[in-house]
């Protein structure tokens, strides 16, 4: 599943999807395999994104995503069902993923994307579109690990600035200063890709 | 894409959280397969390996109190019960019937 959380600023209110999950949680907890399926099933898409935010190569990223949903099942009487499900497993999933990034000494080469192996769209929009994301994922990779994941956790994810803090354990004012940064950096290289287009 | 010139801007940039979501994902129709991996790695008991490491952990731990008990009974005996040198060895080495070792020389000093 594929979504943006609708950005908040950290009011009191819970959506029903929150209570839904904070539900599937206790579910879980107690045995419930398919409440746990629920939670991974919701949560996998942007757990995947944020490793593969820290860790570039997708392998590795479904790799640490992976170890962060077991670990979180192992967690989740930590859990505290009166807030949000979501950044308490993010947190778990960017600490994974460092962990593996530390861990990781031989760096793979990345696959060919299947679209440009396989037939699909015009070869040439493919390619060109392979090569923006392809020069997004350099940029990405260049910036500091938690400048990079506070912009990924705020324009891609849509969490706030104030859950960004609490995800990656810094202030908030920082938090608004990573993502300044990382989007200064970033929106330099899509004009760049614009103009070259 | 927002305005640039707003460093603090309290919201998400639409165009460019749209291009780095396509640089992030995954392959496209893979989720299915992947919660299926992350509840199948979820049944499975734990690491084998990781079991026989903790089996001999826990018994490494329990050797090691053994012998730390036991190390500390034999230098609370020795403490106890200091080995004095026979007097009869002191008066073979003074008379030179035998060779003196240092306990028995330093037996002889703390005499004077």
């Amino acid at each position: 599943m594929t979504r943006t959380r609708p950005q908040r600023q950290g009011g009191p209110a819970r959506t029903a999807e929150e209570v839904d999950e904070a539900m599937l949680a206790a579910r879980a907890r107690a045995g419930d395999r398919s409440a746990f399926g629920e939670l991974v099933s919701r949560h996998a898409a942007q757990a995947r994104r944020v490793a593969r935010a820290v860790l570039q190569d997708p392998d590795d990223a479904d790799d640490a995503a992976q170890d962060a949903f077991l670990a979180a099942l192992t967690k989740l009487h930590q859990y505290d069902a009166t807030r949000p499900f979501g950044p308490w497993l993010m947190r778990i999933v960017a600490n994974a993923a460092t962990d593996r990034r530390r861990r990781r000494t031989v760096r793979r080469t990345e696959p060919l994307d299947p679209g440009l192996v396989g037939g699909g769209a015009r070869p040439d929009l493919v390619a060109e579109r392979q090569v923006l994301l392809g020069r997004l994922r350099e940029a990405l990779a260049q910036l500091p690990e938690r400048r990079r994941l506070a912009v990924v956790l705020f324009d891609v994810e849509g969490y706030s600035h104030a859950e960004i803090a609490e995800i990656l354990g810094m202030p908030e004012g920082t938090v608004r200063s990573e993502v300044f940064h990382a989007r200064r950096r970033l929106r330099t290289l899509l004009a760049d890709w614009r103009e070259d287009a | 894409m927002s305005d640039p010139n707003t460093p603090f801007d309290h919201r998400p940039d639409l165009v460019l959280g749209a291009a780095l979501r396509a640089a992030l994902a995954p392959p496209p129709g893979d989720t299915g397969a992947f919660v299926a991996r992350v509840l199948a790695a979820a049944d499975r008991p734990a690491d084998p390996l990781a079991e026989v490491l903790a089996r001999w952990a826990r018994r490494g731990i329990a050797a090691a109190l053994l012998a730390a008990l036991a190390s500390g009974w034999v230098v609370g005996r020795g403490l106890a019960a200091p080995d004095d040198p026979p007097v009869g060895d002191t008066q073979a080495v003074i008379a030179g019937v035998q060779e003196p070792d240092a306990g028995v020389l330093l037996a002889s000093f703390a005499d004077r």
